[in-house]
């Protein structure tokens, strides 16, 4: 066990900051004393995954002061300037993280600390008028109400803004869903549950979606809803247009829906009687509570 | 909002949480800080920069990168004209999305088309948009940094009246660029054989003052103390 100390390094100048020479004429040292070799170890591994120190004449930067706590049980703690801290690092030989003595940016576990909640995408697919939008709707009124901050990339919305220039043809469509993926996932890096409620019909599409995530932050939610039952709803009077004729490569109709082989939730439905919104949307808060989204 | 896609089929979907509950939810507005300017002129380290000053504050902000961006969402296109056009269309709508998802959203890319930025403005609805230009030695403009009413905020921009043009941002070449655009291994590179168009009207203009250009946190003080004056940091009454 290494003995508890304290101490301070000072840089004069913040890596990643200010410009970087990246062949600096001097270099600063770190000087531990009284520090367990395992801990000294640890700590001068982690630095050398830092830009290097660089002692400069004449700098325009203030010094940058980091207190480094080394807690009886091993443990490494720093802490910036301000109080904050920066990260740990385990001595048992295995760096489970880099100890940072500067954040250049802020990161997702940041934003997640200050909303208290975990970023992840909620991907709703199904037939048109399986109630994509409405579960979505649903689902962002209960999480509001929790205190959680969400938002919903819908499909048609998206093709009035960022989408606007893609139709409906079968490699707009994987564009489509790739662009939405793809902004799903800066949302979810961003702290946010990003909820994308699209048709996304071919399997193809939405499993690159959920390759470009962290395992387990793509939660894919399938509504299944017989086509009888879309068709019989037609909120928007598609269905009738297609079968008309008027709409060509209509998905259930003349293209093809390709249902999930392992979608994380699935929304059942059989026959007309369809679960109250607000029940569908429980099972997916369920779901994120289980799996710890719903907390920093 | 034109549509190229078949107009009858797409509906809007409107729901009971708008951009109201959010911003009363994380206490603050969304808006999109843009930040223009030549490669190496220091938009990513501003971006940063501000990035942290606003956390440290407990707001929630998000960086969008044109280098980032173009890994992921902008990856299948180049630098032709029509590409960066396309590149930053895509951006703002994304910025966007997130200011009405009550973010700060910080988009920091060279944008060197004042049509384009211009059309970026346009999108947004509140005119909660601010656009920050970084411009080194390369032009002199007059420094009138207009703002700061209801409407939005604008670029940050170093202004310096020097003959050698390009020269810090090219000493600094952080990249590597400005070698490989003078060794004409990139061409259309900006500020080198494809041009950059200053903005004209700015909410916010960061300049070197006595040839020294700000310090980060000084730059990110500037930018944090307009989204304050504007409200931004907190949410509306």
């Amino acid at each position: 066990m290494a003995a508890a100390a304290k101490f301070s390094l000072i840089f004069t100048s913040s890596p990643g900051l200010d410009h970087v020479d990246p062949s600096p004429t001097k270099l600063g040292f770190a000087n531990f004393r009284e520090m367990s070799v395992s801990c000294q170890r640890n700590i001068t591994s982690a630095l050398k995954n830092l830009a290097p120190i660089k002692a400069m004449e004449a700098s325009r930067t203030p010094p940058y002061k980091v207190d480094v706590e080394v807690k009886p049980n091993g443990r490494a703690v720093t802490n910036d300037s301000d109080g904050s801290i920066l990260h740990e690092t385990s001595t048992n030989g295995r760096r489970s993280t880099n100890i940072m003595w500067h954040k250049c940016s802020v990161e997702k576990i940041d934003r997640q600390e200050l909303l208290q909640q975990k970023g992840c995408v909620i991907w709703i697919t199904g037939l048109s008028g399986s109630g994509k939008s409405t579960v979505a709707c649903a689902l962002t009124q209960a999480l509001h109400a929790r205190g959680k901050l969400t938002y919903i990339l819908d499909g048609d919305n998206v093709r009035h803004g960022l989408n606007c220039d893609l139709t409906f043809k079968a490699e707009d469509r994987a564009e489509n869903i790739r662009r939405i993926g793809e902004v799903a996932k800066l949302f979810a890096d961003a702290g946010l549950i990003c909820i994308a409620s699209a048709i996304s019909p071919y399997r193809e599409d939405r499993d690159a979606c959920r390759s470009i995530l962290p395992d387990g932050d793509f939660i894919e939610v399938f509504m299944d809803v017989p086509l009888c039952v879309c068709e019989a709803r037609d909120p928007k009077g598609l269905y009738k247009l297609a079968r008309a004729g008027k709409i060509k490569g209509f998905t259930g109709i003349d293209d093809p829906y390709e249902a999930p082989l392992n979608s994380e939730i699935v929304l059942h439905q059989e026959g007309e009687d369809c679960p109250p919104p607000d029940a569908m949307a429980d099972k997916v808060i369920s779901y994120l509570e289980a799996k710890g989204y719903l907390q920093a | 909002m034109s549509t190229m896609g078949n107009p009858t089929n797409v509906f809007w979907h409107e729901c009971a949480v708008g951009k109201a509950e959010r911003q009363k939810l994380i206490n603050q507005q969304g808006c999109v800080v843009w930040i223009t300017g030549l490669s190496g002129s220091g938009k990513s380290t501003l971006a940063c920069s501000l990035d942290r000053e606003l956390h440290s504050r407990g707001k929630l902000s998000y960086v969008l990168d044109g280098d980032n961006v173009r890994h992921g969402l902008n990856k299948n296109l180049g630098f032709s004209a029509e590409d960066r056009t396309e590149n930053i269309r895509r951006v703002g709508e994304v910025a966007t999305l997130f200011a009405d998802a009550g973010l700060i959203c910080i988009a920091s890319l060279i944008s060197p088309y004042r049509k384009d930025r211009d059309a970026c403005r346009a999108m947004l609805t509140d005119a909660n948009f601010i656009e920050a230009m970084l411009l080194s030695e390369l032009f002199s403009v007059n420094s009138v940094c207009v703002l700061l009413g209801k409407e939005a905020i604008h670029i940050i921009y170093l202004q310096v009246f020097m003959n050698m043009t390009l020269e810090v941002c090219e000493e600094r070449d952080p990249k590597g660029l400005y070698k490989l655009a003078r060794a004409g291994k990139i061409k259309g590179f900006t500020g080198i054989d494809d041009p950059y168009e200053p903005p004209l009207n700015c909410e916010i203009n960061i300049e070197q003052k006595d040839g020294v250009c700000p310090t980060p946190s000084e730059m990110a003080g500037q930018v944090v103390s307009c989204l304050d004056e504007n409200g931004f940091l907190h949410a509306c009454n």
